[in-house]
């Protein structure tokens, strides 16, 4: 996933290893549902979800929300850091059932499942929310196409077909799924948002003005486009494991401005705001209001794309020398502290990530060295060559835009910045048209699994329009090791592999990452920060965790 | 007049037209690339392009694209291709929030132009006079994006004495619907304070050395009767006038800054952030029923200007 | 006769002191903006787009970050490197400043007389051919009078935004400075072409222009010779108020984002940069809003004097419409 704002998005994954599959003990102490029952809250996003309908939802402004609405057959435990990334049967009775051959999944829908209207959840209700996945030319259908009939069903374009490999039996509530090809991570498709059930009879369109109910501790009540909508806790709602919510009321409000965000919460107007404040207030906040604010890692990675494909930066020394001159520290300052240096392409957090001490390129929290790099590419008779670097006007991305090109420029290359919307900008990057050199990237983690990273990078992934491997790296060693272990189900025993291809992507400088940024919670006064502020390592903050002192 | 008003209300048919077809053409066919694609917006698939394509007749000739852009905008089914919200219905959803903004401005200045104005022409020559135009002039060269974020930001957030932003429907609340209000109608206002008080003593100036004044002079009216029944009387005509040009300037896209600097969500700003995303439906509504509005209210200026002041009825 | 109308205004002007001095004023700002490479070689030693966030310098006897971990760019400095403090990425906000003065008063001033030009044009075709002539100018004037400053320059912009402009031969890339100067040089239009038209259709009955024509001028030695020496005085009076508000729009198109584009400094958007920093950097916001308003208000003092030079009882309401 990229950027925060409502950017849709495309990712480059094609299949996972089954991540976390192993059952720990489920720890109470860091479940939510403890706090002081009921209450309203008023929380604020920056701008509309790019949908609030689970088939189509792809971005953090709207899963965030979303993951309390709707349950999939199988969800991630409501925990922070690596808890989190474990998976829990969560429509499901329990973790499904995988044949020998990997290429069958049976589970049970649980008894007496009940919608947020009361509707009894039936097994074919599966099978529906898929179909409208496929249908609706949703960015999560490549999850699904690995199911048996799923491209019969998408090409035959008639919403009621049928979709062969999944069986479902409304009287026992069983649902079997039949895969092409064995997949270890289609346990991880089972427990996306995109999976999230709903009732049968909602129709094949965006629902977004009037989403359809789900199983989840809260429903989504009112919708007023572009203005705001509203969440009212579930009574009713059952399912071990899944916190029940402590507050009755959330309404988020559509306010552009992150600087009123940040001053109305202060204030105690607005209670929670997704986005991290403006650095402008972030000093002020840390200062005063430490007791209900805090920043904490997580699983994303920035870093500047490098056009294989067009000089200068077909030039393997060139791009060492980008990777050489970067200050992590001097862009930390433009995320208000809030950067950590990284000198891997897997953040920090998820096991196969390339462990190298010390960076090849200089310390990632230290200087950069300018004089070297400019010799550099003097060496590599690149001086001079006009490069221009896209980025866009979210948040602090122009003026990290700015470092970058006066970077570029003092090493000795002709660089020359420009700004495209956010709203466009993954998409005017991901065109290979646009013959983008070099711009700004930020990769959130849609599965714990090294692979969402490493495939931006691997050759395989190349495509004409929303290009995940915007660098164009088409490096044989990553290909195939891409390809051979993508199907191994067990993460813990290939992830060394997996790092051994990390520090492949570092050591040939494919690309030029910064750092990983961190994100924050800020409360209101009124709410409890220290009991209730739980934070999802994939999800982010966790509403049902909130809580009124 | 009848045949004024006619000859006037067929100029503003042929204007609207006009307007129109600009609008038209400077959306859909000055710049350069598919006009198809441009709307489809961000990752459009083929099919999505294509569809859009034949909605709004792109492959066809110049007039029938012409006639299908005004059936779309018109008719009240564009869309945006971009927030799949129907353009019309934004619209709407903004009007009453940039009405307060314009009315309440409006309201303002009026008073605030029509009062340092009638002191300055009073006063005219001396050094109040003097400073009152200073004054004036001033609140015209700031610009309101500047004065609305420095308003909003230290007597919003830093003093407290006003919310720093953002919009209470009438019918939520009434009271804080106007405290809303208060710093942006201000902040807008005080560009036309200025400008409206120099017309005024303009105006009052001119008239006050008209004959009929000197008439009433000699007749024995005291001064404040002369001032109050004839000379504001007429003076108020071209303020009038402007005003009701000047209000359709604002209502019609002019309240823009102050709409984005205080978070209003008005019509103005949904044209705004739909340049930032590209998105050109919802642009090309708003600038043509901005225009329209404009045109109309202008031709309804123009016939109750020709209704107070006979002499223009014959030179237009 | 007396004495030309031009004596007596020049003596009238030279005597309001007032305006004299916000006319130095103005022109003491276009010599600073003409001098920003000397500015920042010479006293800044600082590039405009020079970025410098790990920077750091001395005050009082000890090193200071010129952008600080958390972000916060430090203030003015009031001496030669950072006089007016630094902006987020440590760049030199006097220097911007002054180079975005330049961007400002080029495209404000070449709007401005690309405005008076056409106006002129429109004005005196309109007004001395009369009849259809005068009814097509005066309906387009009044189809672009229709548009909303603002909504226009937007509009345009955002059609140009992706593609640039394309009409048969005149192809412009976009975000290109000219586009900004065309839209808000056409935008004008109106605003100086009907008292044009109005001077010109006053003057065409006077006996001079009678006299020509009997003496067999044709329309273009009437125009040009006999009724546009005698337009001067209008164009003069409108001309600073002209300025000031292509300066003005410009820096609202740049605020929206359709004007210059970072990192191409414009007073326009370094407000909108600095607004998003009003509680740890006000100086952002101030230095280039203060700037506008003197820029602007100095014309429009000037300007006013101009007017009551030609015209001490001018009743003629200003051309100015503010967006």
């Amino acid at each position: 996933m990229t950027a925060i704002r409502g950017s849709l998005t495309v990712l480059a994954l094609v299949t996972m290893a089954a991540a976390f599959t192993a059952c720990g003990e489920s720890s109470g102490s860091d479940q939510a549902s403890q706090g002081k029952q009921g209450g309203s809250i008023t929380i604020a996003q920056t701008s509309q979800p790019d949908a609030l309908d689970p088939a189509i939802a792809y971005t953090s402004n709207s899963w965030e929300p979303l993951w309390l609405v709707y349950t999939a057959p199988l969800t991630y435990r409501r925990a922070e850091g690596t808890e989190g990334a474990e998976l829990i049967p969560g429509a499901a009775e329990a973790l499904p059932t995988i044949s020998k051959d990997g290429k069958t999944y049976s589970f049970k829908i649980r008894k007496g499942l009940k919608y947020s209207d009361g509707t009894p959840v039936k097994a074919s209700d599966f099978e529906h929310s898929v179909k409208r996945v496929l249908n609706l030319e949703s960015g999560g259908t490549y999850l699904f196409e690995g199911i048996d009939g799923a491209t019969a069903y998408i090409e035959s374009g008639d919403p009621d077909g049928d979709i062969e490999g999944i069986a479902t039996d409304d009287k026992t509530g069983e649902v079997t799924v039949e895969l092409t090809a064995p997949d270890g991570s289609f346990s991880n498709v089972l427990a996306t948002n995109f999976a999230g059930l709903v009732p049968s009879n909602t129709p094949f369109s965006n629902q977004t003005k009037n989403p359809p109910p789900g199983v989840g501790p809260y429903k989504i009540s009112k919708v007023v486009p572009n203005r705001e909508f509203v969440m009212e806790k579930v009574d009713g709602f059952d399912i071990p494991d899944i916190p029940k919510g402590n507050i009755d009321t959330i309404t988020t409000k559509i306010v552009q401005s992150p600087s009123r965000q940040a001053q109305d919460v202060i204030a105690g107007k607005l209670d929670y705001m997704q986005e991290p404040p403006p650095t402008d207030l972030a000093a002020e906040i840390k200062a005063r209001y430490s007791d209900r604010y805090k920043e904490w890692p997580t699983l994303s990675v920035s870093y500047f794309f490098l056009n294989h494909d067009l000089p200068p930066f077909d030039d393997k020394e060139v791009r060492e020398a980008v990777n050489v001159a970067i200050d992590s520290s001097a862009i930390a300052r433009l995320f208000g502290g809030r950067l950590k240096g990284a000198c891997s392409l897997v953040p920090e957090g998820i096991p196969g990530r390339a462990e190298l001490d010390p960076c090849p390129y200089g310390d990632p929290d230290g200087p950069g060295d300018t004089a070297k790099a400019k010799q550099m590419v003097e060496e590599a008779r690149a001086t001079g060559e006009k490069v221009t670097v896209y980025t866009n006007n979210d948040s602090n991305r122009q003026e990290i835009g700015e470092y970058y090109t006066g970077l570029l420029n003092d090493i000795g290359l002709d660089a020359e910045l420009r700004v495209v919307d956010g709203a466009v900008y993954s998409d005017t990057i991901g065109n290979q048209k646009t013959k983008a050199q070099t711009g700004i990237v930020n990769w959130y983690a849609d599965f714990p699994h090294p692979a969402t990273f490493i495939q931006q990078v691997d050759g395989s992934t190349i495509a004409e329009t929303s290009n995940p491997n915007p660098s164009n790296v088409r490096d044989a060693e990553i290909t195939d090791g891409v390809a051979e272990l993508l199907p191994e189900p067990d993460l813990d025993t290939v992830a060394d592999r997996w790092a051994a291809l990390d520090q492949r992507v570092i050591e040939e400088s494919h690309i030029a990452p910064f750092g990983s940024e961190e994100l924050t919670t800020f409360l209101s006064d009124r709410m409890d920060f220290e009991n209730c502020a739980i934070v999802h390592p994939l999800y982010g903050n966790d509403y049902s965790s909130f809580c009124l002192k | 007049m009848t045949r004024f008003v006619v000859s006037r209300l067929a100029q503003m048919l042929v204007v609207l037209f006009a307007v129109s077809v600009l609008t038209f053409l400077i959306f859909n066919v000055i710049p350069a690339g598919d006009p198809a694609a441009r709307m489809a917006g961000k990752s459009p698939t083929p099919t999505q392009v294509e569809a859009i394509r034949a909605e709004w007749g792109f492959d066809e000739p110049l007039p029938v694209q012409y006639v299908k852009t005004m059936e779309q905008v018109l008719g009240g089914s564009a869309i945006s291709y971009f927030t799949q919200l129907n353009v019309r219905e934004e619209i709407v959803k903004g009007l009453p929030r940039t009405l307060s903004l314009a009315v309440g401005a409006a309201i303002l200045w009026m008073t605030m132009g029509i009062a340092l104005g009638l002191l300055g022409a009073l006063r005219a020559g001396r050094i109040s006079d003097r400073l009152i135009t200073f004054v004036a002039l001033a609140g015209v060269s700031l610009p309101v994006f500047w004065l609305g974020a420095l308003m909003a930001y230290y007597l919003g957030f830093k003093a407290g004495w006003f919310p720093n932003g953002g919009y209470v429907p009438f019918t939520e609340d009434p009271l804080d619907w106007a405290y809303h209000l208060v710093l942006p109608c201000t902040a807008l206002a005080i560009l036309f304070i200025g400008f409206y008080s120099r017309v005024l003593r303009s105006s009052v100036l001119d008239t006050m050395s008209e004959d009929f004044v000197r008439t009433a002079r000699a007749k024995g009216l005291s001064e404040r009767q002369v001032l109050v029944r004839h000379v504001l009387r007429n003076s108020l005509i071209p303020i009038v006038t402007l005003w009701g040009l000047d209000f359709g300037a604002v209502v019609a896209g002019g309240a823009i800054l102050t709409e984005t600097v205080f978070d209003l969500q008005g019509v103005g700003q949904y044209a705004a952030e739909s340049v930032g995303q590209l998105d050109v439906p919802p642009v090309l509504a708003v600038t043509l029923f901005g225009a329209f509005f404009i045109v109309v209210l202008n031709t309804v200026v123009d016939i109750v200007y020709a209704a107070l002041d006979p002499r223009i009825r014959v030179t237009t | 006769m007396g004495q030309s109308p031009w004596r007596l205004a020049l003596r009238r002007l030279r005597r309001d002191r007032v305006s004299l001095a916000f006319g130095a004023l103005f022109v003491v700002l276009v010599l600073g903006a003409l001098a920003a490479p000397l500015w920042a070689s010479a006293v800044a030693d600082r590039d405009p787009d020079r970025t410098n966030e790990t920077g750091q310098i001395e005050v009082d006897g000890s090193k200071v970050d010129v952008v600080s971990l958390d972000g916060v760019p430090i203030g003015p400095q009031w001496r030669g490197e950072y006089f007016l403090g630094a902006d987020s990425n440590g760049r030199d906000v006097m220097v911007r400043l002054l180079y975005g003065a330049r961007n400002s008063l080029l495209i404000g001033l070449a709007a401005a007389f690309l405005t008076t030009l056409l106006a002129t044009l429109v004005g005196l075709v309109a007004g001395y051919f009369g009849r259809w002539v005068d009814a097509l100018a005066r309906s387009t004037l009044d189809v672009i009078w229709a548009f909303p400053v603002i909504l226009l320059g937007v509009a345009l912009g955002t059609a140009l935004a992706v593609g640039g402009l394309k009409i048969g031969p005149l192809e412009l890339g976009a975000g290109s400075m000219t586009i900004s100067v065309l839209v808000i040089a056409i935008v004008y239009v109106p605003y100086m072409a009907r008292p044009i038209r109005g001077e010109v259709l006053a003057l065409r009955e006077r006996e001079f222009v009678e006299a020509a024509r009997a003496q067999g001028a044709g329309p273009l030695r009437m125009m040009a010779g006999e009724l546009l020496p005698n337009l001067t005085s209008t164009i003069v009076v409108f001309a600073p108020l002209m300025v000031a508000n292509a300066i003005l729009l410009e820096a609202a198109l740049s605020f929206l984002g359709v004007g210059v584009v970072p990192p191409d400094p414009s007073w326009g958007n370094m407000i909108d940069a600095g607004v998003e920093r009003l509680v740890t950097a006000p100086h952002l916001a101030i230095a280039p809003g203060l700037m506008l308003v003197l820029t602007v208000l100095a014309l429009n003092v000037f300007g006013d004097g101009v007017r009551d030079a030609f015209d001490p009882r001018s009743s003629a309401a200003w051309g100015t419409r503010r967006p």
